[in-house]
């Protein structure tokens, strides 16, 4: 299973309103196969719709396909807790780009009263993963999910908002590499 | 979503055992049979009687069951046929079971005498779990406790005849001695029972089921508190849970169950009350705990279970009956899709596609005998029947006010760390799980509770927070 995600650029119409934001990101989640997701980070807005919009996105022609990555891999359960790995590549090429972990503590959804059993769950796999010698490190950048007008409750629109972090911190470091050499 | 419910093929085997086993045994037992023999037979017919309980709502969950099919429309014949199959069913158990009574009222182990000395020593029923297995630990130890008892009660009959003619005949060999008490282990426990006493006058006023909730719900913050007829629970269960950001109480407004500030408002809440077989302890985002009574109404607990705040209520079985499953998955995920969120529509979707055979059933796992999908949740429910154990072994009057406080120190389930390992998620070395802290000792619970209500200024939250929390590898019995 995969979650794929876009980034789409405006096309150079002429646009009678500057404001409208020049990319954006949409994501489709494996758990929502009906729903696709819009997230506008500068202006920090999520928003849920029906799978069709991406067909009428095209149809409108305003904004066109800039990157696309497909983030895959396996699903595992450990007790409560489900993990998925994976490998982030572009759509059409198999360049690793990076890989991502999704852990999901199952017996709850604030995310208040997860934080502790999170962390602590992220510092033990931290510690079994240092005992291995991998290159590279795990990061997590958590978002903060206020400013999108999102609750406590956990939902699929925190994962989309969590997934374009990811895509963005991706594209940040791809981007510091590619000037270093 | 998991199965839960066992293949219905298994059922029929079960349903014809009981009423061979009754009809064969007319006899009553004659008193020259020895003790041990008296037990088995009574643990026989218990055994007997509890097979026939667990056959009586298997029928009732399918009469259910088929007035649920009846509410869809295009069904017409398979529902009365089930009605009429049931009905006769359920009519035979029932029969059976008013026979297996009255052959235990016979024997002795259900009659007026046998109750009112069970109360003085702090026995009582046995535990009967819906797959019809019986916990009969208190009703055995009873019954073998009678030979035993009577041999107790011979020895100190002849040592207080042998200390009275003793003190009569040899006063001189008295002189500086305090008069034995025939209990000696019991000067152990003096003190603590001095507490005890004390403890049990300050929970004089305790003695109903709304003194309890109602001074529950003073102390405790965060805690919601809803109590539900046996009926209006399985109403409850079946449907779905609200959004996490309703108030449960709103939600038990729009569908009219009763919660505890309905109760003292309502003048005619006094009938109410008689009725209430199950509370519900709901702390938000953290658990939710159902504790039923035994019988409605009363303050004795009988089972006690713990599951996650949202979890769902649904249930999903394995079909067997090829006739008609198919049809009905068909037509139910119809009729669910309205009202089902988003999340779970699309998974219903996805199993509707994989597994036709899947039959959608309006059951609820979600009761005081149940066990919620997560292990974390599995185990406490586990240590919380031992815990209830032992609060009815120690005081069957104390035991719900006992059980519901010692529910409430699990309000810091994911937050607060071991007491001796100092973390929050630890490996369990049997089941390979990552668990929080999920044991909260139970054995003095009583004396911290007494050092909680003397010191006043304490508020009882913080007072709870004393008790600690262990991992179950960091768990020892004498805690």
């Amino acid at each position: 299973m995969g979650s794929a995600l876009a980034t789409q650029r405006r096309n150079n119409h002429q646009s009678l309103a500057p404001e409208l934001p020049r990319d954006f990101l949409g994501i489709s989640l494996p758990e929502q196969p009906n729903k696709y997701y819009f997230i506008i980070r500068g202006q920090r807005i999520v928003l849920e719709a029906d799978s069709s919009i991406q067909t009428i996105m095209e149809k409108l022609q305003s904004y066109k396909s800039r990157v696309a990555l497909y983030f895959e891999g396996f699903q595992y359960q450990l007790g409560d807790f489900q993990l998925r790995v994976g490998k982030v590549t572009p759509t059409h090429s198999d360049n690793l780009r990076g890989i991502i972990m999704e852990v999901e503590y199952l017996p709850l959804s604030s995310l208040e009263k997860s934080r502790q059993v999170m962390e602590e769950f992220v510092d033990i796999w931290q510690e079994a993963i240092s005992k291995r010698s991998l290159p590279g490190h795990f990061m997590h950048i958590e978002p903060s999910f206020v400013e999108y007008g999102l609750s406590d409750h956990y939902s699929s629109q925190h994962t989309a908002v969590q997934y374009a972090t990811v895509m963005a911190q991706l594209i940040a470091t791809q981007s510091v590499q590619a000037a270093r050499n | 979503m998991d199965v839960k419910h066992p293949l219905s093929i298994q059922q029929p085997m079960q349903l014809q055992e009981p009423p061979a086993a009754a009809s064969q045994n007319p006899n009553p037992p004659s008193s020259t049979d020895a003790p041990p023999k008296q037990v088995a037979l009574a643990m026989e017919r218990l055994g007997q009687a509890s097979r026939l309980i667990a056959d009586v709502r298997l029928g009732a969950d399918r009469l259910l069951e088929a007035l649920f099919i009846a509410a869809v429309p295009h069904q017409r014949n398979k529902p009365l046929q089930l009605f009429v199959k049931e009905d006769a069913s359920m009519r035979q158990h029932l029969q059976d079971l008013r026979s297996v009574g009255r052959q235990l009222e016979e024997s002795g182990v259900l009659n007026e005498t046998l109750r009112s000395r069970s109360n003085s020593w702090g026995l009582h029923l046995p535990v009967v779990c819906p797959d019809g297995a019986v916990v009969a630990y208190a009703w055995k130890r009873q019954l073998a406790g009678q030979a035993g008892a009577s041999a107790v009660d011979r020895t100190r009959l002849a040592l207080k005849a042998f200390t009275d003619q003793k003190r009569r005949f040899f006063p001189h060999l008295d002189e500086g001695q305090d008069v034995q008490s025939t209990e000696p282990a019991s000067k152990k426990h003096c003190t603590s029972k001095d507490l005890w006493l004390n403890y049990q006058e300050e929970l004089s006023d305790c003695k109903t089921l709304s003194d309890i909730l109602t001074r529950l719900e003073k102390e405790m913050l965060n805690l919601k508190v809803l109590t539900y007829e046996r009926l209006d629970w399985f109403k409850r269960a079946s449907s779905l849970p609200a959004s996490a950001s309703e108030n449960p109480l709103d939600t038990s407004k729009d569908h009219g169950f009763h919660s505890l500030s309905k109760l003292r408002t309502v003048s005619q809440s006094a009938a109410a009350t008689d009725k209430i077989a199950i509370i519900e302890l709901f702390f938000p985002s953290v658990f939710r705990a159902i504790i039923s009574l035994h019988p409605a109404g009363s303050i004795d607990p009988d089972a006690v279970a713990f599951f996650s705040p949202d979890e769902f209520f649904l249930t999903l079985s394995l079909g067997d009956d090829s006739g008609w499953s198919g049809c009905l998955v068909w037509k139910t995920s119809k009729y669910y899709k309205s009202e089902f969120d988003s999340n779970l529509d699309a998974q219903l979707h996805f199993v509707d596609n994989m597994f036709p055979f899947i039959r959608q059933q309006g059951g609820s796992y979600i009761h005081a005998r149940g066990f919620s999908v997560h292990h974390v949740f599995r185990k406490i429910s586990e240590h919380a029947a031992m815990a209830l154990q032992h609060f009815l072994g120690v005081s069957s009057r104390t035991a719900l006010y006992s059980i519901v406080h010692w529910i409430c120190c699990y309000q810091t389930l994911f937050t607060k760390v071991c007491s001796k390992c100092g973390k929050l998620l630890a490996m369990d070395r049997k089941s390979l799980l990552l668990l929080p802290p999920v044991y909260r000792p139970y054995r003095h619970f009583s004396t911290l509770q007494i050092a909680s209500t003397q010191n006043n200024s304490l508020a009882k939250d913080q007072g709870l927070e004393n008790l600690g929390a262990f991992h179950i590898g960091c768990f020892t019995e004498e805690l």
